[in-house]
Parts: structure tokens; C-alpha cells; sequence
């Protein structure tokens, strides 16, 4: 049986969604089912036209575009397509919270990028939390 | 395990070469790939990226497969496993 893992993404900074792209990318590699829970901030950047423009860092402010230049010259993905590369790999669903949809007026499905799977309440970010072998907040 | 010599005259079934990609570039290539690779069947994963070399033997391992050694050429690694299942 595959082993399980719950990650909820809180944050709508590009250097932490990069991260969680590459976490979720070795967890992929290794068939693990994860569920996703998009939290406030993270709505943000799930947002359909946010996703291309979108370049708030969480850290180091100040070295925005050696980050950015260093992520072009060692050809890392864009972190949307960490998530995107993880659902064809494995069993990856991505749960929006409804309510964080909401503070960035995402009321539909339809707001959010085309991997999103489901607006959910966070009963379902428990239960998922609760059954995962890892759990990461990020 | 191989030794060096074995490792150098293995014939692999699929070449990977994800060379010029930075972690976790080279192991996504890795496990796309093994996809195409019979049961039995020997894949060989170039790879610029050093932390690979660490990555793919315990990810390989893990997955039940086995792991058979590296051969480290001029600025690259060659990782070679096979397919166990």
C-alpha cells in the first residue's frame, strides 16, 4: 500500500511553493499519494492569473533576482510544474480551502489553475492530516 | 554491485541523460524512464548533478529495485540500475 502524504501550503511565495514543488517532486518519485490542502496565502498563488506573475518572495528580499537568474541558468522548473509533472507521476490531489478561495475572490473551481482538484473544508485537511504517514505545513 | 570494470561494459536498455538539470531534475528523469525499461531490464541515468549520486542508489533501493554502482566520468556521473519488478 502506498505510503501517504499530506502537505498543507499556507505560503504564496515562490521561493517556499519552489520548495514544496521539490518535496513534493521526491515524494512523487517514490509513489507516495499526497493530498494537498491550499491555505490562505497559498490561494493566492493558485489563483488562474496569478500563477505566471506572481514573484513575492517569503526571504531574502534583497537577492530576488540572483534567485530568479539562479533558477533559470540551473533549469529548475517553474514551481507549477513541479505540481503539474507530480500528478502524472502519482496520486496527487489538490484541495483548495474554501475559504482562503474566497479572501482572493476564487468562489469556483474555475478560479483556480486547471490541477487544482476541489474547494474543500479544513474537516478534510484533519482527516487527510490525521491518516498521513508525513505531514508537512509549509 | 558492479565493479568498475563490469560497470563500464554494461549495455544499459534505456540512457538517460539529464545532464545540465539541477535535483530533482535527474531522479523525475529516473522514474519517468523506468516506466519504458522492461522487468530485468539495465538503465543508465547521466547526471551532472552530484546529490544524485546519494539520490538515486536509496531511491532505487527503495523502490525495489537494485542499485548497481557509478562510474564517474569528466564533470558527470553515469548511475546505472536495473529493474527488478
Amino acid at each position: 500500500m502506498a505510503k501517504k502524504m499530506c502537505m498543507a501550503i499556507f505560503t504564496g511565495s515562490v521561493d517556499k511553493l519552489t520548495a514544496a514543488g521539490v518535496v513534493l517532486s521526491g515524494a512523487a518519485a517514490q509513489d507516495m499519494e499526497v493530498n494537498i490542502y491550499v491555505l490562505l496565502m497559498g490561494a493566492y498563488a493558485f489563483k488562474k492569473e496569478n500563477v505566471d506573475t506572481n514573484k513575492h518572495l517569503a526571504e531574502l528580499n534583497d537577492k530576488k533576482d540572483e534567485f530568479f537568474a539562479s533558477l533559470e541558468r540551473l533549469k529548475v522548473p517553474k514551481w507549477i510544474e513541479f505540481f503539474r509533472q507530480a500528478k502524472e507521476l502519482t496520486n496527487v490531489k489538490i484541495h483548495i480551502c474554501g475559504l482562503a478561495g474566497k479572501i482572493w475572490g476564487g468562489e469556483k473551481l474555475e478560479d483556480f489553475v486547471d490541477i487544482a482538484d476541489d474547494i474543500v473544508g479544513i474537516g478534510e485537511y484533519i482527516s487527510a492530516a490525521e491518516e498521513a504517514d508525513v505531514n508537512l505545513f509549509i | 554491485m558492479l565493479n568498475q570494470e563490469e560497470l563500464k561494459n554494461l549495455k544499459a536498455d534505456k540512457v538517460i541523460d539529464a545532464r545540465g538539470t539541477a535535483c530533482p531534475g535527474p531522479l523525475l528523469a529516473a522514474k519517468r524512464a523506468l516506466a519504458e525499461v522492461s522487468v530485468g531490464g539495465i538503465m543508465e541515468i547521466m547526471s551532472s548533478d552530484e546529490g544524485t549520486t546519494k539520490d538515486i542508489p536509496k531511491w532505487a533501493n527503495k523502490m525495489g529495485h537494485e542499485f548497481l554502482g557509478i562510474v564517474e566520468e569528466a564533470g558527470y556521473w553515469r548511475i546505472f540500475m536495473k529493474k527488478m519488478k
